[in-house]
């Protein structure tokens, strides 16, 4: 479904040179709840966002559902960090998450069900005629997850959603995307900081160096598939899997294995 | 009780302002300003609805012609102009010296190449306004929000719904900026276009009432022309609050840190 | 850790190239300027090209009248800005600082700000006739508005926080003013200086036009009327300077004193 070979992204301004990405390889199957986690500033935004088609690749492949990436993907959504910015401020929440829709020429009956049900879905059903900044941070977000829902698509990319929310919100919207996940079955690309939050959500973590980035360690999270908060995290086998990335994580922020894969 | 005392804080100053005037000019002997009651007066006898029709209602029709295709030029070409980097960067010297001279000297110029009339007045509010209104709009087009012109990418948000959402919603609070600024722009044009190249209308009128010395009647115009700018503004601000709700909002949510 | 390879600043060619483009936009206009009469596009006669204009200008500048209307238009304008920034500084200060004074004078500036200033010229004219005085009149009266509106609002958004701050470390009032209210306040004092210089710039050049008092615009109207054509542009031309030379000035000023500032200046209720 995802495919990433040997990407490498240079960014050129200013004078300098950074390499964001030195030469990432990996996929994702159909259907998978993928994590990726890395030490801040390792390029895990830009990987998604050359996923996204929103920035172009200095060299390398990347596809998405089996066809090369030059633009933003049709039936790809992405889910912002900012969703304060990512909202428009003018339409009500019903409007937002009909956007999309409309720019499609969707018709209005079917616009309104398929949003009705999103809003439905995210437990947002009675803020559909409020404005998104009436609401707060936790429920912006999820009028965003909604409006991805809504869009109907294969691939859905979360680039750190819940990194500017809350611990006890963060918690809700967690588990309320791995149920969005087990519904619609989404390959959904999930890019954290957070090392728990990886663990806890994902079928699999792959683990990002420091620049110039590669992939350091690629884990099969063999968890249950029923997550809950309290038992999952209290599991053994959670904090086995956890005290693995962080260790890798540490490895690779120290400056002797700077690039060096597992 | 809070309310009552809101009203008094409200009205208790401009009452005691115009309680003051009134009776402080009361039996005024001064020919060039005379009692506040004599030109309550005049305002009456010379206002009435033939005047209106005749001067009043022609200026004010030429104002807000003026200052809405003022508006709708500058926001059209403002967005065109915001829109393209390349177009930016090679115009905006060019208008950046442009905005620099002051409007009114775009009166003598408009008496040299149209002479007198309604169309020269319109094109003279027109020409003067359109700066604040351009100026803007490109910046408000510029400045767009990053992440939602991604979010427009991603979700594939194009053409005039990108145009009408991303571009001028966007946009608006500045856009409706520079609407204000023009404002009294054009009023003040209206007014000098007519004092200086015109044989009707209500600065025309006002000013005639000085040169023939009817000084109550000319303090009736000029309370006149001031009552209009007032009213203008209120509708000025009863539109933008309809109009940018959401970003009032918007803001005073952010405030609340 | 980032691998970064120092280059010579890339800077300089994405500079290098708006600076080339506007400078070819201005280029362009001018040519624009000049050849659109030559063409007939508009009535040479009405509208004559710029190398003439430029022309012109320079036997102006050979003209003794010339320099005194220059000087009584900058007299004008710069008494006017004054008056009207020191009241507005002051008064501004006052409502700024407490609440009361401002709700009680809330209305009664929302009355008097939108009477345009123009209303009153032929009042002025009655009472001070074509002096400076009554253009001074005039500029003051819509500048004033300008200032006060700027710091009344920058005395009265003052940081919470900061003063709080302040506070709790037990600075006195004059201490609170100087470290905290002033370099808030800063920001909106200049932005208001400079919305009251460009008002008065413009009225100044409207005193000068409709009531005639002596000045860059008699001078116009003065020529408009003999037909002079060349003579009203080539004024015009130095109103235009005129306006960049002063927003240039302020501009920097503003630059020099507020070099510590986030750009996150506001244009508060800028009218």
């Amino acid at each position: 479904m995802l495919e990433v070979k040997n990407l490498h992204k240079v960014y050129d301004g200013h004078g300098r040179r950074v390499t964001a990405v030195g030469d990432l390889t990996f996929s994702v199957p159909e259907g998978q709840f993928a994590c990726v986690v890395g030490p801040s500033g390792c390029g895990k935004t830009t990987l998604l966002r050359v996923l996204a088609g929103l920035l172009p690749a200095t060299s390398g492949e990347v596809r998405v559902q089996d066809a090369p990436v030059t633009a933003p993907p049709p039936g790809l959504a992405v889910v912002f960090q900012e969703y304060g910015r990512s909202l428009f401020p003018w339409l009500r929440v019903r409007e937002n998450v009909e956007l999309p829709l409309k720019a499609q020429g969707m018709a209005r009956a079917e616009r309104r069900k398929l949003a009705a049900d999103a809003l439905a879905a995210v437990a947002l059903s009675d803020a559909d005629s409020a404005y998104p900044w009436q609401l707060s941070g936790g429920m912006q977000q999820r009028v965003a997850i909604a409006r991805a829902i809504a869009f109907q698509p294969k691939v859905l990319l979360m680039d750190e959603p819940f990194a500017a929310v809350d611990a006890q919100t963060r918690a809700d919207l967690e588990d309320l995307v791995r149920s969005v996940w087990q519904r619609l079955g989404v390959t959904l690309l999930f890019v954290t900081h957070d090392i728990d939050e990886a663990v806890y959500l994902g079928q699999r973590v792959i683990v990002l160096s420091a620049s110039p980035t590669t992939v350091a360690e690629d884990l099969t999270v063999d968890l249950p598939a029923d997550r809950d908060q309290l038992t999952t995290r209290s599991d053994p086998r959670f904090t086995e899997l956890r005290s693995q990335v962080y260790a890798r994580i540490r490895k690779v922020k120290a400056p002797a294995s700077e690039g060096a894969p597992a | 009780m809070r309310i009552l005392w809101r009203i008094l804080l409200a009205i208790g100053l401009p009452v005691v302002l115009v309680a003051g005037w009134w009776f402080d000019s009361a039996g005024s002997e001064d020919f060039y300003q005379p009692a506040l009651s004599t030109i309550v007066d005049a305002f009456g006898r010379t206002w009435t609805w033939e005047m209106f029709q005749e001067q009043v209602f022609p200026s004010l029709w030429r104002l807000l012609a003026g200052y809405f295709l003022a508006v709708l030029l500058g926001v059209a070409l403002g967005a065109l102009i915001g829109l393209s980097r390349s177009s930016r960067q090679v115009l905006e010297p060019v208008l950046e010296f442009l905005r620099a001279f002051p409007p009114p000297v775009l009166v003598p110029i408009a008496i040299l190449l149209a002479g007198i009339g309604d169309r020269t007045k319109i094109l003279v509010i027109v020409f003067g306004c359109v700066w604040p209104v351009l100026l803007n709009t490109i910046e408000g087009v510029r400045a767009r929000d990053e992440v939602l012109s991604d979010t427009c990418r991603t979700y594939r948000i194009t053409g005039l719904l990108r145009l009408r959402h991303l571009v001028l919603r966007a946009a608006s609070p500045q856009i409706v900026t520079g609407a204000r600024q023009a404002l009294p722009l054009a009023i003040i044009l209206m007014v000098i276009s007519e004092m200086m190249a015109a044989n009707e209308g209500l600065g025309f009128t006002v000013l005639q009432f000085q040169r023939g010395f009817q000084i109550p009647e000319m303090w009736s115009g000029v309370l006149l022309l001031g009552l209009i700018g007032i009213v203008l503004s209120l509708l000025f601000r009863l539109a933008e609050r309809s109009l940018l709700g959401w970003y009032h909002g918007q803001r005073a949510g952010q405030r609340e840190f | 850790m980032v691998s970064v390879a120092a280059r010579r600043p890339r800077v300089t060619g994405r500079r290098y190239r708006s600076v080339t483009l506007g400078a070819l936009g201005l280029i362009g206009f001018g040519l624009v300027l000049e050849v659109a009469p030559r063409i007939g596009v508009v009535p040479i006669d009405f509208a004559p090209p710029t190398s003439q204009i430029l022309v012109t200008l320079v036997e102006q500048l050979d003209q003794g009248s010339f320099w005194t209307a220059l000087l009584r238009t900058l007299t004008t304008w710069a008494s006017g800005l004054a008056i009207a920034v020191v009241a507005g500084a002051v008064i501004g200060v006052l409502l700024g600082s407490l609440p009361i004074l401002r709700a009680a004078t809330a209305t009664t500036i929302e009355f008097l700000r939108p009477i345009p200033s123009v209303a009153l010229i032929p009042l002025v004219i009655v009472l001070y006739g074509t002096t400076p005085r009554s253009t001074i009149t005039l500029v003051v009266y819509a500048a004033f508005w300008q200032m006060l509106i700027q710091v009344m609002h920058g005395v009265a958004d003052v940081d919470p926080v900061a003063l709080d701050t302040a506070r709790s470390f037990r600075l006195g009032p004059w201490a609170k003013v100087r470290y905290v209210v002033w370099p808030s306040a800063l920001p909106y004092v200049m932005t208001g200086l400079r919305l009251a210089a460009a008002v008065a710039l413009i009225l100044t050049i409207t005193g000068e036009l409709v009531i005639g008092s002596p000045g860059l615009g008699k001078e116009i109207d003065t020529a408009q009327q003999s037909n002079e054509v060349r003579t009203v542009y080539a004024l015009i031309l130095v109103t235009g300077v005129l306006g960049v030379l002063i927003n240039l000035v302020i501009r920097r000023g503003e630059r020099a004193l507020l070099s510590w500032h986030p750009a996150n200046r506001a244009e508060k209720g800028a009218a």
